[in-house]
């Protein structure tokens, strides 16, 4: 169970994130919506422990993860698995290295059980046999399923994806939806989603939460989103230039 | 007028910035160091880069110093007559200052410029997140090995380069001015002593480290895409020559109060 | 990473190996191999040294033999005096007379300061390890200016005497009587060259 309490981080003065409160239980898989450059990717970083808040608490599992040590902090990593947008593939590393990344830093295996791990989990995301390959050989949509296989490689208890969607076809689009439904039916994670892309947000979510200017404004299952009141929520899902949202940057300029 | 005074202190404070950004990563760098373990690999890796790439480059470098010094010492002592000593110049400033300046510059525009591209590109695109999300300390993923790397390859390089400058400084002399070469090769080493070749060569470790450092601190603060990574690299290479040849110059001074 | 790149160890290994060849050669021919070839120390003892330094050069007959090892002041009681005692390391095939004499000399341009010994001329005793050679001192530079200043003084002396038309070079510089007898005498001999050929009359002695 993940528990985000009163969260505030602000840069050079200007708050991202402001008194946020969200609650994902475990197996869930929470998708998070909102604008491009709302803050969502931030979130998503407070809660793996890249950055640090100004206030607040991160519990996962009832641990406080913003007052761990380093040495507790990756060992709770371990336990997590995270896609970023771009995939973030080490490209001075073969696929394979990438994938068994965990393994080789944390793990003494021996060679032929690594290349069987890489393998399946590889095979996983449906792209068997290509670890000999750099990075650079890959083209976005494969980038991005490899990066899935390394944050799955290890079996994680929580997988966070960032934009999972953004930037590829639509049928890898979909492929890429199906991986996250069937891997949360098939191990139980706990997933985090954050997305703009509403139909891949419908495909994936058990509840959907929309963060707006520093926090969640709205959370509920599909159909709740789908079918709210709510003029800001309703301005985004339904993709406006009209609405709340727009207003409010209008009164800025 | 004011905008003035807002230029300087915005220059201070991000001298101070870029101080204090160092000290944080010599220090934590320093921690990984010594907590180890390492991957002998990734070192080996780092020094096959830093080092043995680095050769033929330095080598040519220093051949052609050694070749100045010779022919421009020639210039003054031929009209004292006394070429004898052009070996010994020759030898004691390539050992003590002009080997370690010249393999430390180098490697700072080569190698240094590549570590703030590499590690700023990873930053840009969320690899040191990545990294941290696998559990693995970007310091001491990427930072200790370079550390290693560099500050146990340049005093070689050094050596390196103290041997090709004086073979450059004795093919002019031999063939050029007529000195003879068992002459030249005593005067080189009688007049070197342990102090000249160790103060070069313990210079030249700190010098690795500095650009280790602050070619790492400069790609972990890229902002702002590929743009951002020329931006760091211009500025990587120039602080690192500031500081080496600051660095230099005060090294310089201590062995010469220190050890007359 | 997993799999194994040897070729890269190699190409770093055979680099380090020849960078610590270098530094082991550097470091040897610097050293002069001294560590390797035995020898014995002799003092030398000195009023006065100009400057020598520890690691200058000792020459006997004007070959390198060996170098200065320590300088230390010691304190004669009996000539109540304090006396520069060098001690110097010389090769071991060396073997200096017990009569050479020792002084400090200067080195080319850069006036650098050496011992030289000079080689005496008895062959049946030879200096052994620790005895003591006392030294002839180098002449001072302030002595060296006191005796340019008297010599200059006596040459200024001269000089003003020949000035004054004193002394023999005085009057032969400035009195003329010489050169008019020597004149009217050349002059005399042109016109009557059988002068030469002459002989003052001899009575014939009687017995």
């Amino acid at each position: 169970m993940i528990e985000i309490q009163g969260l505030t981080k602000s840069f050079n003065g200007h708050k991202v994130l402001d008194n946020l409160n969200l609650t994902i239980d475990k197996g869930q898989t929470c998708v998070i919506i909102g604008r491009s450059g709302c803050g969502k990717s931030v979130l998503l970083k407070h809660i793996v422990g890249i950055l640090k808040p100004d206030s607040g608490r991160i519990l996962i599992d009832g641990k406080d993860i913003t007052v761990l040590r380093d040495k507790e902090l990756d060992e709770l990593r371990m336990k997590m698995g995270m896609v970023f947008q771009g995939g973030a593939l080490f490209d001075s590393l073969t696929v394979g290295e990438n994938v068994g990344f965990e393994f080789i830093e944390h793990r003494k295996l021996d060679p032929r059980e690594l290349l069987e791990i890489i393998e399946e989990a590889l095979c996983m995301v449906g792209l068997c046999g290509i670890e000999n390959l750099m990075p650079s050989e890959l083209s976005g949509g494969m980038k991005k399923r490899v990066a899935l296989a390394r944050a799955i490689c290890m079996k994680p208890e929580i997988i966070f994806y960032d934009e999972p969607t953004t930037g590829v076809d639509p049928i890898t689009a979909d492929s890429i939806n199906e991986l996250i439904r069937s891997l949360h039916d098939k191990i139980k994670v706990t997933s985090i989603a954050v997305t703009h892309d509403m139909k891949s947000a419908y495909r994936i979510a058990d509840k959907i939460a929309m963060l707006y200017q520093g926090r969640i404004i709205a959370e509920g299952s599909s159909d709740e989103i789908q079918n709210t009141q709510h003029p800001v929520v309703y301005q985004f899902i339904n993709g406006l230039a009209q609405g709340p949202i727009t207003e409010t940057l209008e009164q800025f300029r | 007028m004011v905008k003035l005074f807002i230029n300087i202190g915005n220059k201070v404070l991000s001298f101070l910035y870029l101080m204090g950004g160092l000290s944080n990563l010599a220090f934590q760098s320093f921690y990984w160091t010594f907590a180890g373990p390492h991957k002998k690999q990734r070192i080996l890796e780092q020094a096959q880069k830093a080092g043995v790439e680095s050769l033929p480059i330095i080598s040519l470098v220093a051949l052609f110093i050694g070749v100045i010094m010779a022919l421009q010492t020639a210039y003054q002592m031929q009209r004292l007559g006394s070429e004898m000593y052009i070996a010994s110049i020759v030898a004691l400033s390539l050992v003590r200052e002009l080997g370690p300046v010249i393999a430390s510059l180098v490697v700072a525009g080569r190698v240094g410029a590549a570590i703030t591209a590499e590690i700023g590109s990873m930053q840009v695109t969320e690899q040191i997140d990545a990294l941290q999300t696998l559990a693995t300390n970007p310091i001491r993923y990427l930072v200790v090995p370079r550390l290693l790397a560099l500050s146990i390859m340049l005093p070689i390089l050094t050596l390196y380069a103290d041997v090709i400058g004086i073979f450059g400084g004795y093919l002019i002399c031999v063939h050029k001015l007529g000195i003879s070469s068992s002459m030249y090769l005593n005067i080189t080493f009688d007049s070197l002593l342990f102090k000249d070749l160790f103060s070069g060569l313990i210079k030249t470790i700190f010098f690795g480290m500095i650009i280790a450092f602050v070619s790492c601190y400069h790609g972990f603060n890229v902002e702002g895409g590929a743009e951002g990574v020329g931006r760091a690299t211009t500025r990587s290479v120039v602080t690192s020559f500031i500081f080496i040849i600051s660095a230099d110059c005060f090294f310089t001074a201590l062995f010469y109060f220190i050890f007359p | 990473m997993i799999f194994g790149k040897t070729r890269l160890e190699l190409k770093v290994g055979i680099f380090v190996f020849i960078g610590l060849v270098i530094l082991v050669t550097f470091v040897l021919l610097i050293g002069d191999f001294k560590t390797w070839t035995s020898g014995y120390s002799i003092n030398f003892m000195f009023n006065f040294v100009n400057g020598v330094k520890i690691g200058a050069p000792v020459r006997f007959a004007g070959v390198d033999i060996g170098e200065v090892k320590d300088i230390e002041f010691v304190f004669l009681p009996q000539e109540k005096k304090v006396k520069v005692k060098m001690i110097g390391w010389v090769k071991e095939e060396v073997k200096i007379p017990i009569d050479s004499t020792v002084w400090v000399n200067t080195l080319g341009l850069l006036g650098e300061k050496y011992v030289e010994i000079m080689p005496g001329e008895d062959h049946n005793n030879y200096l052994s390890p620790d005895q003591t050679l006392v030294g002839a001192d180098p002449i001072a530079m302030h002595e060296m200016a006191e005796l340019a200043r008297r010599i200059a003084g006596n040459i200024d002396e001269s000089i003003v005497k020949i000035k004054n038309k004193e002394g023999t070079v005085g009057r032969l510089l400035y009195d003329d009587t010489v050169y008019k007898e020597l004149e009217a005498l050349i002059t005399d001999i042109r016109k009557h060259p059988w002068k030469l050929l002459s002989q003052p009359k001899e009575k014939p002695k009687k017995r």
